[in-house]
């Protein structure tokens, strides 16, 4: 086998910020590879977070709605225009934030990004369309539910969060969208919109002075509202607890697997040894898929993620099985967690695995949009952009003994495990030291409910 | 309202790729495309096999296959493309589609001649086990599970090509069924290999941070001493006789949440010349949200939970789909009587200049956001050659696009989206 050569080395562009005059935090940077250019409002105090238990769906309604039509055109010119140009121009909400964003090519840009404003300041919020936007938002929960994979997901945040903020689904409940309506949305748009509390991304084919006269130029006259900002719900997050929750569902195809904890902050100290922890798991050679599909032929494919955010997120492991080995992967899964404390990688192991997440790392950031995606989560999160220049030092100064301790701190002891699939086929077979299993059948399942209703 | 400026899509084009194409005397041919920002390089090599050319009872084969390519040769143990990509910061996969099979992995550039070298290993010398042949065979049963069998509308995609190919092998789609995944033996891989991995059945693309004359040197020491077999390589002859009546099926599942109907039509292969046309009827149809399907089926009317259509341009003659999920609550005659609508407005009407120049703006953009990433470049040199028999057509695709009239689009409209070229699924649940 032929020996690598020496390596050389990759750069990220550089981000520069400022201020507008109405408190706009704009983030510019310049990558000019191909004529392309995107931006990105983030919308700090926007997501699914900030809206009530009773209200879930609120803000996803809302980013859905912006690009329904505006002061000066309706929900079929915006998408007529906005194709002309050949741009995207999207929003969509998380529980930390909602983000519209827009990208187009060098000559199409400013248009693109004069559309952008349009939605953010002057969505029209008809009626029409907020009747037609909710009732297709309920209906297509109708399809979310019928993969178990995505229900289980769901599931899973509820679980561990319960009543807490990112307990409820972000979509919201066919039980909630029905209340919501036009005032609302308005209520909720002129709170959380607002150029005090949003920062915009804007960088590509551009140089960081034409991105900040752009950005003046577009959005510089948006005012703050009197009103104050939306604020998320204080909310505990309940401590973890083992428990077993399955959603009897005989007719999915397969047996949805996810098993968690809630975990740390986006700006923990831990953060990086978090991901190195996770990376151990995760990946075509992380030890989830190693255990469930490279040695045991159970499934297609097994993974886990750390969800770190704003407040603590939701850490998982997740795979998909037939009915009749879900209790066999269910132990399989919770025994590669505990992995990490019980057989821990050493520090070889993790030279390979940390390589792994400086690599992804370094092709997220290829594209225009990887680079904007990449500074949006660190403003998001307070995470000095720097930050950014230093992501593969800090993964490689986490050594073993950092990974363990994670482990042994964060993930294992008290995981709790969702199943969704046909529940005579497994329920049995688990392993009862895992605790009572509660049950649900498919049709008392009540998203809406911290405790899941029945 | 604010008036913006219009955008010729001629104004996007971007500069040319440029590529060097060279072909080994052992007939492996090499696209090598430098492009020096990202200290990074995509690999791919793709052979001319996929499921169509499934062996005889064994559909799913090519698939399988391309699972086993990854379980080790002579001089290197299974998974040792994850130790050469993954341990380094990279990543490889593959996927197998009716026409070809594409192993691929993206690294840093200084390990482009190891990943060169264990791609010519695994073409040389594949060395499969009784064991591991067993364990990935329930990994791909596994794949046709999630992707088929969980996924609620998964299954839908398979009865499409079983239904609309009478006798062209394409109907057995590309994963198989587990009947005949499990029938597989160890010596169809052998066979298999040695039928179809050959250096003149592979196209090698490497795009990214590579110094053409080092690459082509390494390319001749590793891939060079593979000979290549003189019997010649079996390619399917079958030709579908045209359709002449329409044909309706009805499935039901227990997993459908929603009702749903796809119409396939057939459609030419992808280097015939109507193919540009027909990418420019599938963007008229469903691209982006000004487009007809999402205006008139869930826009206008709330009909539909998704509305799609597709010219699925293939090496043979391919399908155009056209799928409506409904919305909850809604009939599906009623959503297919929406659909009826604006598939006869596009057989009986041209698309006004606005609507064309609407589309060729968005056909040029989406070309610019192709050249992204090093893989995104590979691959679409890969497609164009095999699928469309010449690489330097990547350079030609905005023109070709851009040269397509009203009256064409009109024209292949009315000449392939007629109701007896087309197969009708209904896709209810139980």
């Amino acid at each position: 086998m032929p020996s690598a050569g020496p390596p050389r080395e990759g750069t990220i562009p550089d981000a520069v910020e400022r201020t507008l005059d109405n408190g706009l935090r704009v983030v510019a940077f310049e990558q000019r590879n191909l004529p392309l250019i995107a931006a990105q409002l983030v919308v700090r105090c926007g997501g699914a977070a900030s809206e009530g238990e009773s209200e879930a769906g609120l803000a996803a309604l809302t980013a859905a709605l912006l690009t329904q039509g505006t002061s000066e055109r309706g929900a079929t010119e915006l998408a007529a225009a906005a194709d002309a140009l050949g741009a995207r121009l999207d929003a969509s909400s998380g529980y930390d934030a909602s983000v519209a964003s827009c990208s187009a090519t060098t000559p199409a840009f400013p248009s693109a990004l004069a559309l952008l404003d349009e939605i953010v300041r002057n969505p029209a919020f008809a009626d029409r369309e907020v009747e037609r936007v909710r009732t297709k938002s309920i209906s297509d929960l109708t399809l979310t539910y019928a993969n178990p994979s995505s229900l289980a997901r769901l599931v899973a945040q509820r679980v561990a969060y319960a009543g807490a903020p990112y307990g409820h689904p972000v979509a919201g409940t066919a039980q909630t969208l029905a209340t919501l309506t036009g005032e609302r949305v308005r209520w909720f748009h002129e709170r959380a919109y607002r150029p005090d509390d949003a920062v915009l991304i804007l960088g590509g084919d551009v140089s960081v002075e034409d991105a900040f006269a752009l950005a003046q130029r577009e959005l510089g006259a948006w005012r703050a509202p009197q009103s104050p900002c939306v604020q998320p719900p204080a909310g505990g997050i309940p401590p973890p607890r083992a428990r077993v929750v399955v959603v009897d569902k005989p007719d999915a195809g397969r047996t949805a697997i996810v098993a968690g904890r809630v975990a740390i902050q986006r700006a923990s100290d831990e953060y990086y040894a978090g991901v190195v922890a996770t990376s151990v798991l995760a990946g075509y050679s992380g030890r989830l898929n190693q255990e469930i599909r490279v040695k045991r032929g159970l499934s297609y494919g097994a993974g886990a993620s750390l969800g770190a955010r704003r407040m603590p997120g939701l850490f998982s492991a997740s795979t998909l099985v037939e009915h009749t080995r879900a209790a066999e992967a269910t132990a399989v899964t919770l025994a590669a967690i505990r992995s990490l404390v019980d057989a821990p990688a050493d520090d070889a192991d993790l030279v390979t695995r940390k390589a792994t997440v400086t690599g992804g790392f370094f092709r997220s950031v290829e594209t225009v949009d990887g680079v904007a995606n990449a500074l949006a989560e660190h403003v998001l999160y307070e995470v000095p952009l720097e930050e950014l220049h230093v992501f593969a030092r800090r993964i490689e100064a986490v050594d073993a003994a950092a990974v363990r301790a994670f482990a042994q701190r964060r993930l294992v002891d008290d995981e709790f495990v969702v199943l969704i699939g046909d529940a005579d086929k497994f329920v049995a077979a688990l392993d009862p030291a895992y605790g009572p299993v509660r049950v649900i059948p498919f049709p008392a399942l009540d998203l809406g409910s911290p405790t899941l209703g029945g | 309202m604010t008036a913006l400026p219009t955008i010729s899509p001629a104004s996007l084009a971007v500069s040319p790729l440029r590529f060097v194409d060279r072909t080994l005397p052992n007939g492996l041919r090499a696209l090598l495309v430098p492009d020096r920002r990202v200290p990074a390089v995509a690999i791919n090599v793709a052979y001319r096999v996929g499921g169509k050319d499934d062996p005889l009872g064994r559909s799913g084969f090519a698939h399988l296959f391309e699972h086993l390519m990854f379980k080790g040769t002579s001089d290197t143990a299974p998974e040792t493309i994850d130790r050469l990509t993954e341990d380094v910061g990279g990543y490889n996969n593959a996927f197998t589609t009716e026409d070809i099979t594409n192993y691929y992995e993206v690294v840093p550039s200084n390990h482009l001649e190891r990943l060169l070298w264990a791609e010519a290993d695994r073409l040389g010398s594949l060395q499969v086990n009784a064991d591991n042949f067993a364990t990935e065979r329930d990994v791909v049963i596994g794949e046709y599970d999630q992707r088929i069998l969980a996924e609620p509308y998964g299954m839908l995609d398979e009865l499409v090509n079983r239904e609309s190919y009478v006798v062209h092998p394409y109907r057995r789609g590309v994963i198989g069924s587990p009947d005949e995944l499990n029938a597989a033996a160890l010596a169809d891989v052998v066979a298999f290999h040695a039928t179809y991995y050959r250096p003149d059945n592979a196209l090698l693309a490497v795009a990214g941070d590579l110094d053409i004359e080092e690459t082509w040197r390494w390319i001749e020491r590793w891939f060079g001493p593979i000979a290549a077999p003189s019997t010649p390589i079996p390619r399917v002859t079958v030709v579908e006789p045209p359709q002449t009546a329409e044909r309706t099926y009805t499935y039901r599942a227990a997993n459908v949440p929603l009702p749903a109907v796809e119409e396939s039509y057939h459609i030419p292969a992808a280097a015939h010349p109507d193919a540009a046309a027909l990418d420019v009827l599938e963007a008229i149809l469903s691209a982006g949200r000004s487009s007809r399907l999402y205006q008139s089926l869930i826009y206008r009317n709330p009909l539909a939970s998704s509305a799609f259509a597709g010219a699925d341009l293939r090496e043979q003659p391919g399908l155009f789909g056209v799928r409506v999920t409904c919305a909850r609550g809604i009939a599906l005659a009623d959503a297919r009587a929406a659909l009826d609508v604006e598939l006869d407005r596009v057989r009986t009407q041209a698309p006004s200049e606005d609507e064309l120049a609407r589309i060729g703006t968005q056909i040029a953009s989406s070309l610019v956001r192709q050249r992204q990433t090093n893989s995104g470049v590979a691959l679409a040199l890969i497609r164009a050659t095999l699928e469309r028999g010449d690489p330097t057509l990547v350079n030609r695709d905005l023109d070709r696009y851009l040269a397509v009239t009203a009256d064409d689009v009109l024209r292949v409209a009315r000449t392939y989206l007629r109701p007896e070229n087309r197969t009708v699924i209904e896709y209810l649940p139980a």
